[in-house]
C-alpha cells in the first residue's frame, strides 16, 4: 500500500501544479489587468507619468511583470564608481537632466545607451515616458509629469509559478530580521514569562516559535507558514492565509501582565496575545521599553468571533454530522419499506431537494425559521450568537440529508438482491439482522469513500447559504474575488480547493480499503 | 345445397424452405413499448400537461405581450407596487399586473414568462450540446485505451479548476450575452458527462456479446453504435433528466453570485437575485420567479426520471 500511496501523492502534486499554472494562465493573461486600479485611492490621486509608474510598480508587486527604472539604474551605476558623491558627477547629472528633456536627445547619452543595451539583452523592452509640460518648451512640469525611462519585461508564466511554489512554505530562521543592531541570534527552548516551555527564537520574525497556552488546540506554532499569496484588491496587500484564519469580531480584552512586568503588581486590560510577538524594527517608546524585555513588541489581538474559515467549518461540520446521523438511517428505512408510503414520501423529498434551485429553498427555510421559530436571520444581528448558527446549519444539512438518503437507498436496493442476502434469509436470519448487519455494511462502502471529502470541503464554505444569512465565512471569498478581479485570492482559492479535493480522494480510498478488506491497492499480478 | 368436398375447402401449399426458417414472435418495437409504459402512468399525463402549458406560456406570452423593462421607468409611482395597488393605478383588473410591479415599474407577470423562455432555451441548448459532445467523446474515450490514458489526465486537471472560476473568466472575456453564456457552460460542461459515460461504456465494452462481435470483425464505429449505445439508452435519459434542470439551477446560482446573464436578457436568476434583497417587503417580486424555477426543474426532473424508467426494457413486460 505504501508505494501506491506515494505514487498517488506524487501525481496529485503534479496535478496541483498544472492546475495552478492553468488558472494563472487564465487570470493573468486573459483578463484585463488594469481593473485592479478601479478602487485604488493612490492610483486616483496620481496623474500622468506618475500614475503610469505607479501602475508598473503595482504590476510588479502582483507578479505581472518586472521592470527597472532608469533613475535607479543611473544612481546605482555612478554610486559604484564615485561613492557617496555620485550626485555631483557629470555623468550622473547629464543623464538625469536629459531624461527630463522632450525628444530623442537622451539616446545620445552613454549611460542611457548602456542601460538600453544591458536590458535589451535580457529581453526587456524599453518604455520612454516623455516629460509632460504645461506648454511645449515651458519649464514647469505638469503634476506627475516627470519623464521616465523604463525597461519592462512581462513575467513568464512558468517563472510566476516557480516564484509561487518557492514562496509557498516559509520557515522562519534566525536571519529573518534585517536589523544590524540585533547581534544575539538563536533558536532554543526557554521558559516563557508565564512559566511554560516554548521554543523561542531571536532574529526570527516571531519570538515564540512553538508554545503552549490555554486556547484550543493548546499547542501552537509560528515556525512554518503557508503563504497562499497576497490579496490584490479586496484586502489590499494582506496575506490571504491570515485573512481567512484571523479571528474576527470585537476585541477580547483580558486582565493580564506585559512580559517584562510579570511578577510585579502592574496589570493591564488588553486583548494582545503575547505569544504572537513579532520584531519591531522601529524605535521603541518608553512605555514599550518598560513592557517588553526586547524588541519583539508587535502582538496580534484576540477577538471574540471565529475566523472566516472557522465560521464556515463549524457550520459545515455540524451539518455534515447531521447529514450522516439522519440521512443514513432514513435511507436504510426507505430501502426496507420500498414501495410503501414511507418510500414515496422520501422520494418526493429527494426530488424536491435535488431539482429545485438551492437558492429557492434556502430562502424558504429562512422565511419559515425567522417567522415561525423566531430565529435570527442575519448573522450579525443575532442577540445570542449560538442561535445565529442554527438556520445556516439547517439550510446546509437538509439538502445534504436528501443526497445521503438517495444514495444509501440506491446502494441498499442494489445489495438486496445479492446471493448472500438470499442465503442469509434461507438460513433463517431475522430481517432486522439482515438489514442492519449485512446489507447496510456493504452499502456503506461507497458512502464511506465520500466522508473525508465532505468533511474537508466544509473548509471552503457554502456560497449561497453564507451570503443569504450574511455569515462571515470563506464561502464567498472566491466569487467576490472574481467580481473584484483579485488574482491573488483567485489563485489561493484554486490551490486550496484543489489540495482539498486531492487529499480527500486519497483519504477516501484509504478509508474504503480499511473498511472493506476486499479492496487492495497492491496489484496481484495477472492481467 | 351441395356438400363441398374436402378438396374444395383446402388447398395444398408448397413447402417453402425460406418461409420455414422464420421465427414467429409477437411484434416488439422498442420505442412503442417505451411510450406504452410511460403513458400507462396517469401522473405522467398530468406532468406533461403542466410542462406543455408552461412551454406554451413562456413562448406565446412574450410573443404577444412584449416585455419592456423600462415602460414605466419615468413613473416612480409604479415602482414596487403590490398586485392590488398596481391594478388600481393602471385602472382595473388586467393579467399584466396580476403579480405586481418590479423595481422599475415593470410588469412581473410578463417578465417571468420572458425569463422562463430564456431558462428553457438555455437548458435545452446547453443540454443538447453537452450531451451530444459528451456522449460521442465518452463512447470514444471508453472504447479506446490510448484515448483513455490521455483523457484521464486532461479530466483530472480540468475537474480541479473551480467551475465558477472557469465560467466567470470566460463570461468576463467574451461578454455575458446569451450565446457567450451558452459557450461558457458548454466548453467544459461535456467533460463530466463524458467521464460518466466512459465508465458505462467500459462496462459494456468487455461483455461477451461485444467480444463476439469484435471477433467476427465488426468495425468499431458499428460496435459502438449498434452494440453499446442502445444498451445505454436508459442511462442517457437518466442523465438528461438531471442535466436539463441543472442548467436552470446553474443559471439561477450564477446570476445570484453576480456572474450570470447580462441585464439585457430577462432571466429567472436575476429576478430572484434582485428580489431577494427585499423579499419580505416586496414578496410578489421574489416568490413567483422562485416558484416558476422550482416548478420547471421539478417537472423536468420527474418527467425525465419516469421516461428513464420506461426506457429500461425490463419494465416492458
Amino acid at each position: 500500500m505504501g508505494k501506491y500511496i506515494w505514487k498517488r501523492i506524487f501525481f496529485s502534486i503534479l496535478s496541483l501544479l498544472v492546475v495552478t499554472w492553468l488558472v494563472m494562465l487564465l487570470v493573468y493573461s486573459l483578463t484585463d489587468r488594469s481593473v485592479i486600479f478601479q478602487t485604488d485611492d493612490v492610483w486616483n490621486k496620481r496623474s500622468n507619468n506618475d500614475r503610469i509608474l505607479y501602475e508598473y510598480t503595482q504590476y510588479q508587486k502582483y507578479g505581472y511583470l518586472e521592470f527597472e527604472n532608469f533613475t535607479n539604474y543611473n544612481k546605482n551605476r555612478w554610486l559604484a564608481v564615485y561613492g557617496e558623491d555620485f550626485d555631483s558627477s557629470d555623468e550622473y547629472v547629464d543623464a538625469k537632466n536629459l531624461i527630463q528633456k522632450v525628444g530623442d536627445d537622451y539616446l545620445q547619452n552613454p549611460t542611457v545607451q548602456e542601460f538600453i543595451r544591458t536590458y535589451e539583452e535580457k529581453g526587456y523592452s524599453i518604455v520612454r515616458l516623455d516629460p509632460i509640460r504645461y506648454t511645449t518648451g515651458a519649464k514647469q512640469l505638469k503634476p506627475g509629469g516627470t519623464g521616465y525611462l523604463l525597461a519592462v519585461r512581462e513575467k513568464m508564466m512558468i517563472s510566476r509559478l516557480w516564484d509561487y511554489v518557492k514562496g509557498f512554505f516559509k520557515v522562519e530562521t534566525t536571519k529573518d530580521v534585517k536589523d544590524e543592531a540585533l547581534t544575539d541570534r538563536y533558536i532554543r527552548i526557554e521558559k516563557d514569562p508565564y512559566g511554560l516551555f516554548a521554543v523561542v527564537g531571536s532574529g526570527t520574525t516571531h519570538k515564540y516559535l512553538i508554545y503552549f497556552d490555554s486556547h484550543f488546540p493548546w499547542i501552537h506554532q509560528n515556525w512554518i507558514h503557508m503563504n497562499l499569496g497576497v490579496s490584490f484588491t479586496r484586502y489590499r496587500g494582506q496575506e490571504i492565509s491570515s485573512v481567512i484564519t484571523d479571528s474576527q469580531g470585537d476585541l477580547k480584552t483580558k486582565r493580564q501582565q506585559y512580559p517584562a512586568q510579570v511578577g510585579s503588581d502592574i496589570w493591564a486590560d488588553t486583548a494582545a496575545n503575547f505569544h504572537s510577538l513579532t520584531y519591531n524594527t522601529g524605535e521603541l517608546t518608553d512605555a514599550q521599553k518598560a513592557q517588553f524585555p526586547d524588541k519583539y513588541t508587535n502582538a496580534t489581538y484576540r477577538r471574540t468571533g471565529l475566523s472566516m474559515i472557522g465560521n464556515s467549518f463549524v457550520i459545515g461540520l455540524i451539518a455534515t454530522v447531521i447529514q450522516y446521523i439522519i440521512g443514513l438511517p432514513l435511507g436504510i428505512l426507505m430501502a426496507r419499506k420500498k414501495d410503501t408510503w414511507i418510500d414515496t414520501l422520501g422520494m418526493w423529498y429527494i426530488i424536491f431537494i435535488m431539482s429545485v434551485p438551492s437558492l429557492a429553498y434556502i430562502f424558504m427555510f429562512a422565511a419559515i425559521g425567522t417567522s415561525v421559530f423566531g430565529l435570527p436571520y442575519k448573522f450579525a444581528n443575532a442577540q445570542v450568537q449560538i442561535l445565529a448558527y442554527i438556520l445556516p446549519t439547517i439550510s446546509l444539512a437538509l439538502p445534504a440529508i436528501g443526497g445521503t438518503m438517495k444514495w444509501m437507498r440506491r446502494y441498499m436496493i442494489d445489495q438486496m438482491n445479492s446471493d448472500y442476502v438470499k442465503f442469509a434469509r434461507a438460513e433463517g436470519l431475522s430481517e432486522h439482522e439482515i438489514y442492519s448487519t449485512h446489507i447496510s455494511k456493504n452499502a456503506m462502502i461507497p458512502i464511506i469513500h465520500g466522508i473525508p471529502g465532505n468533511i474537508l470541503f466544509c473548509l471552503t464554505g457554502a456560497i449561497i447559504t453564507e451570503s443569504v444569512y450574511s455569515v462571515p465565512g470563506v464561502g464567498s471569498l472566491l466569487t467576490k474575488a472574481i467580481n473584484g478581479h483579485d488574482n491573488g485570492i483567485i489563485i489561493a482559492c484554486t490551490v486550496f480547493y484543489t489540495t482539498l479535493s486531492l487529499i480527500s480522494l486519497i483519504l477516501g480510498d484509504i478509508l474504503m480499503a480499511k473498511f472493506d478488506p476486499r479492496i487492495s491497492f497492491e496489484s496481484k499480478g495477472g492481467r | 345445397m351441395a356438400v363441398m368436398r374436402e378438396e374444395d375447402l383446402f388447398t395444398f401449399v408448397s413447402n417453402d424452405s425460406i418461409e420455414s426458417e422464420k421465427i414467429i414472435a409477437p411484434r416488439y418495437s422498442y420505442w412503442r413499448s417505451v411510450f406504452r409504459v410511460f403513458f400507462r402512468k396517469k401522473a405522467n399525463w398530468f406532468v406533461i400537461g403542466l410542462l406543455v402549458m408552461l412551454i406554451l406560456c413562456s413562448f406565446l406570452i412574450p410573443l404577444f405581450c412584449k416585455y419592456d423593462p423600462y415602460e414605466n421607468v419615468t413613473n416612480a409611482n409604479m415602482y414596487n407596487q403590490s398586485p392590488v395597488q398596481a391594478m388600481r393605478l393602471t385602472g382595473g383588473f388586467s393579467f399584466k399586473w396580476i403579480l405586481g410591479s418590479g423595481q422599475l415599474g415593470n410588469s412581473i407577470f410578463y417578465e417571468i414568462w420572458a425569463s422562463a423562455r430564456t431558462s428553457l432555451l438555455l437548458a435545452t441548448i446547453c443540454a443538447a450540446i453537452n450531451m451530444s459532445i459528451g456522449i460521442i467523446m465518452g463512447a470514444v474515450w471508453g472504447y479506446s485505451k490510448t484515448v483513455d490514458k490521455f483523457m484521464l489526465v486532461v479530466y483530472s486537471i480540468i475537474a480541479n479548476v473551480p467551475y465558477i472560476l472557469l465560467i466567470s473568466v470566460l463570461v468576463y472575456i467574451i461578454g455575458s450575452g446569451f450565446w457567450s453564456f451558452v459557450f461558457a457552460l458548454t466548453i467544459t460542461g461535456w467533460l463530466g458527462i463524458s467521464y460518466f459515460f466512459r465508465t458505462q461504456v467500459m462496462i459494456i465494452r468487455d461483455r461477451e456479446y461485444s467480444l463476439a462481435s469484435r471477433c467476427l470483425g465488426t468495425p468499431i464505429p458499428r460496435i459502438i453504435s449498434k452494440n453499446i449505445l442502445p444498451f445505454l439508452t436508459s442511462v442517457i435519459v437518466t442523465l438528461l433528466a438531471t442535466e436539463l434542470p441543472s442548467y436552470i439551477s446553474m443559471e439561477v446560482f450564477l446570476s445570484y453570485i453576480g456572474i450570470g446573464l447580462s441585464a439585457s436578457v430577462p432571466s429567472l436568476g436575476r429576478m430572484i437575485q434582485e428580489g431577494q434583497a427585499a423579499f419580505r417587503t416586496y414578496p410578489w417580486a421574489f416568490w413567483p420567479p422562485v416558484a416558476i424555477a422550482a416548478l420547471l426543474t421539478i417537472i423536468l426532473y420527474v418527467l425525465g426520471q419516469n421516461l428513464a424508467d420506461a426506457t429500461d426494457p425490463r419494465t416492458h413486460m
